[in-house]
């Protein structure tokens, strides 16, 4: 690089050309233009997009199909220890305090976060194996004063075993 | 009205630190200028095409950054617009490009030039390569370090070394056949 030096020393002395007096008023103006008018011609950070997090969507797919399979068998199910206000519907919702009149349930959702399959089990006193499902779920309830648009949310983990019979063939 | 201040090459590297933390655009602006508007000659022809282009880039730059921390991406910023400024003007640029194929002289200069050995050698600078122009042009009279022109650019900084000295080496071997 050194053999460039005096080369260098030569470009440098050529001063570029000024921009035009009136260049930095038109900047100064277009400043004071409201942004919506300009276009980003693709260059400078562009707004945050929506994540798709797969390993969210995967989990609440995997919550759905548990979902569908308790659906399938639910009828068959020789255990259920659900607490109350996991399987109500909203509407069944006990109100959270004394003036009940005042808040009233609105939602209830419950996200299945992890299932594991236990494998099969033989129930004390039964002959007939059954598979034992064990799921971790996140329930939130909540309720809304319609009066003060007040909202109240609930949200806790719950634990639950399923005991699926199993039919030999 | 804004007076331009000619930077003192000596001094170039103090004065670009202060520039740099600076955040009132005047300040940074009157700085660049001169540089940013060599750089979008890159790509247009004349001397007011190159100057709304370092406007549109300013601004946007401008309105996001409000300070030039990040010179990369304010080259960046200047070069893609010029490239899309000559896209959406194609009969624009067909006409520049055959105004420059007929007669090179009737180009503005970009330079304020002193004598004719100036002349020569921004002739020779204008005869480069456009990749390597705009590295030369980068580091030269925008003081730009091959890391910072390799963001710019999109290329490494290894590669941006590599085309600033093949342009010198053009430069001089056909400045001293001049």
């Amino acid at each position: 690089m050194n053999d460039f030096s005096e080369l260098e020393g030569q470009l440098k002395k050529l001063r570029p050309l000024p921009p035009s007096e009136n260049l930095a008023e038109r900047i100064e103006r277009a400043l004071a233009e409201p942004t919506s008018t300009m276009s980003t011609a693709g260059i400078l950070p562009r707004a945050a997009r929506l994540r798709i997090n797969w390993l969210s969507l995967g989990v609440s797919l995997a919550a759905a199909a548990v979902l569908l399979l308790f659906a399938r068998f639910g009828v068959d199910r020789p255990v259920k220890k659900t607490p109350t206000i996991a399987s109500g519907t909203p509407s069944s919702i006990v109100p959270l305090a004394s003036n009940a009149s005042e808040f009233v349930p609105v939602g209830l959702t419950q996200v299945v976060y992890h299932t594991s399959d236990e494998g099969l089990h033989y129930a004390t006193g039964s002959e007939q194996p059954v598979r034992r499902l064990r799921s971790h779920t996140r329930e939130t309830c909540q309720w809304r004063n319609p009066t003060t648009g007040a909202t109240i949310c609930v949200s806790y983990p719950s634990e639950e075993v399923s005991l699926i019979p199993v039919s030999g063939q | 009205m804004m007076s331009w201040r000619r930077l003192d090459y000596k001094d170039r590297e103090e004065v670009m630190e202060n520039v740099a933390t600076h955040e009132d655009w005047k300040v940074c602006f009157s700085q660049l200028g001169p540089g940013l508007v060599l750089f979008a000659r890159n790509w247009v022809r004349s001397t007011a095409d190159a100057e709304d282009v370092v406007q549109e880039a300013f601004v946007k730059f401008w309105r996001r950054n409000h300070n030039i921390d990040n010179r990369a991406l304010l080259y960046a910023t200047v070069r893609s617009i010029a490239i899309d400024f000559i896209r959406r003007d194609s009969r624009r640029a067909r006409r520049e490009s055959d105004a420059v194929a007929e007669t090179e002289q009737s180009i503005e200069p970009k330079f304020a030039m002193e004598d004719e050995s100036q002349q020569a050698l921004a002739a020779a600078v204008d005869g480069l390569p456009g990749e390597q122009r705009e590295v030369v042009v980068m580091k030269i009279w925008n003081e730009l370090t091959f890391s910072e022109i390799g963001s710019a650019l999109g290329i490494s900084q290894n590669t941006a070394a590599s085309r600033y000295r093949y342009a010198l080496g053009a430069l001089k071997k056909n400045f001293v056949s001049l």
